[in-house]
């Protein structure tokens, strides 16, 4: 099967650019009258649904940024009644207020459509046995995947993460075709079975559809070569719907956003200038048919840029090249959304330091690691070797419970870390990804 | 009260060698020296001639280092004699948190350098004030010593 649903994958631009406007429209006119948020900041700009008469004019319509959803959290920027929500899921490790969607039994199904469109572009079927590797629970993507191959009719295996002799085991069992999770789970998999020496080309498994994390083009032959498949990225967030907002073809050259069901513009981060295509800017997302929780000209601070050549593979939905970076600090660890903020929480929680840190990302194998430099403060008791320690174990604990992640810890001497003038640039990040 | 100097090194190439360099250059002279090691960082321990100077020296070459209130107690440098410090204090349930010796210069005695926890340090002091092996030292007496 080549697509999983011809008409909407195959429409012509023109007539998928009137589609775009009517649910456009529609989408303007649900949030203005379903959610405060939204009227009070058109009004602020003189802006309503009727300045909606082109698609240009949604340049006219406000951003809506990662701090709107969080200030609005849980429910506030729904445009549905509790009673409407199936389903609600969380961003992986931010504090405090975290970034959360509620999702409509319809928005559901769009997003399983999303999904199932790019396994099917990338060969899966009801014949497929596909390995859900990403987590489930709160994050989007073991469930996210699981909807998709569900619609399809493919049988899943809903493995989640983590434990992996027992995941190589069961893929080996169930004869597993397709395999998603993170890139470096992947690699790791990939790696693992290598070591044991378990022959992948005899495996049934021809494809992977691997995202939630950057990864360059050199994992993906790594990964393509220890497990012998395909793979292929996929993006999504958790605000937008999960994995599926964007996915590659077997072109391999680009990923394909759903014009049917998402808005994408390519801004300058600085001006908030629409840029044309083929320009990289940040991406901003006006999902056009979701319900639960629409979002209009949504900031994703991922840097990329669309490729508005017809794709060879057939389908007429524009592609964006696969992400630059971003235009914020936020790092993704092991599949899960750090910002240098939260582990400068997690450290004045613990009282005892200065909020002096660098934050150095590393790769080990497949293996993200985090190490965390910690400034003591002057006054620290020097006397005990334990104390020192008790304090590492601490900062450790406070920042494994805000962010979910194990961190090493270093303690560095009172202003040994480098100043900045300007903006601090605490992260390095030596990853060769 | 015989201060110690205790000083923080990361594990890096030439740390202890600026710590050193720092207090020859201020003429601050080291009469006792250990390091407790840890995975990642090491704390230098040091009773210095002139604690004041030395601080100042070294802080003012950005060394984090800070002072201890510490016992120096000195004892017939024989069979038992470390013996009998352990005897005074642990007669009283106090814990030595960890001790080094000191190097006198003009006596055959041996001098042990004490750190016991801070709630009970007045207590041992009287403890071996009243002790007729073993010599508290003050200050004075340890750097003269």
């Amino acid at each position: 099967m080549k697509y999983w649903n011809e008409t909407f994958e195959t429409m012509p631009q023109d007539q998928l650019r009137e589609l775009q406007l009517v649910r456009l429209k529609q989408t303007v006119e649900r949030v203005y009258a379903n959610v405060p948020f939204y009227r009070k900041k058109f009004q602020e700009m003189n802006v309503g649904p009727e300045s909606i008469q082109s698609l240009d004019d949604i340049r006219r319509l406000p951003f809506t940024e990662k701090d709107d959803l969080r200030n609005n959290y849980p429910y506030g920027l729904l445009a549905e009644p509790l009673s409407q929500i199936a389903r609600v899921h969380v961003s992986s490790g931010t504090t405090g207020k975290p970034v959360c969607d509620g999702y409509t039994h319809n928005d559901l199904s769009m997003w399983a459509e999303c999904v199932a469109r790019g396994l099917a572009g990338i060969g899966a079927d009801a014949h497929s046995v596909i390995h859900d590797a990403y987590g489930y629970g709160l994050f989007t993507g073991g469930l996210g995947i699981h909807g998709g191959a569900e619609r399809m009719g493919a049988s899943i295996i809903p493995m989640s993460s983590g434990n992996t002799q027992r995941q190589i085991m069961l893929m080996q069992d169930f004869k597993a075709t397709v395999l998603t999770c993170t890139p470096s789970y992947a690699e790791y998999l990939g790696e693992t079975m290598r070591d044991e020496g378990v022959d992948t080309s005899a495996l049934p498994l021809k494809a992977g559809v691997f995202g939630a994390e950057p990864w360059s083009e050199n994992m993906r032959k790594n990964i393509e070569a220890l497990l012998n498949i395909k793979a292929y990225d996929i993006y999504g967030m958790c605000e937008i719907c999960g994995p599926g907002v964007a996915i590659e073809c077997p072109e391999q050259d680009g990923l394909h956003f759903w014009e049917d069901f998402f808005y994408f513009e390519i801004i300058d981060p600085e001006t908030g200038e629409v840029l044309p295509d083929g320009e990289t800017g940040e991406l901003v997302i006006t999902t056009l048919a979701k319900e639960g929780m629409p979002l209009i000209r949504y900031r994703t601070r991922d840097l990329t840029c669309i490729i508005p050549e017809p794709c060879k593979c057939g389908r007429t939905h524009r592609r964006i090249a696969r992400l630059k970076g971003r235009t914020d600090d936020m790092m993704v660890i092991r599949g899960v959304n750090v910002f240098p903020s939260q582990i400068e929480h997690a450290l004045l929680e613990t009282g005892y330091v200065e909020p002096q840190y660098q934050l150095v990302v590393t790769r080990e194998g497949s293996r993200d690691q985090l190490e965390i430099k910690v400034e003591l403060k002057e006054d620290f008791n020097l006397d005990s070797i334990n104390a020192l320690e008790e304090l590492k174990a601490k900062i450790e604990h406070e920042v494994h419970s805000i962010i979910g992640i194990k961190s090493k810890i270093t303690l560095v001497e009172p202003k040994s870390l480098e100043r900045f003038e300007g903006k601090a640039k605490r992260v390095k990040d030596l990853r060769k990804i | 009260m015989i201060r110690q100097v205790s000083v923080f090194m990361q594990n890096q190439e030439g740390r202890l060698a600026k710590v050193l360099r720092t207090l020859a250059d201020a003429k601050v002279n080291i009469r006792s020296l250990t390091i407790a090691e840890a995975e990642d960082f090491g704390l230098l321990r040091l009773i210095l001639q002139d604690s004041d100077a030395g601080v100042a020296a070294l802080k003012q070459a950005g060394i984090m280092a800070n002072e201890t209130q510490m016992l120096a107690v000195e004892v017939p440098d024989e069979p038992g004699g470390m013996a009998s410090i352990v005897e005074v204090l642990g007669g009283a349930d106090i814990s030595i948190s960890y001790a080094y010796s000191f190097l006198p210069k003009n006596t055959d005695n041996a001098i042990i350098i004490l750190k016991v926890p801070d709630a009970d340090y007045d207590k041992a002091i009287e403890l071996f004030s009243g002790d007729e092996r073993t010599n508290l030292l003050a200050r004075d007496e340890l750097l003269t010593r």
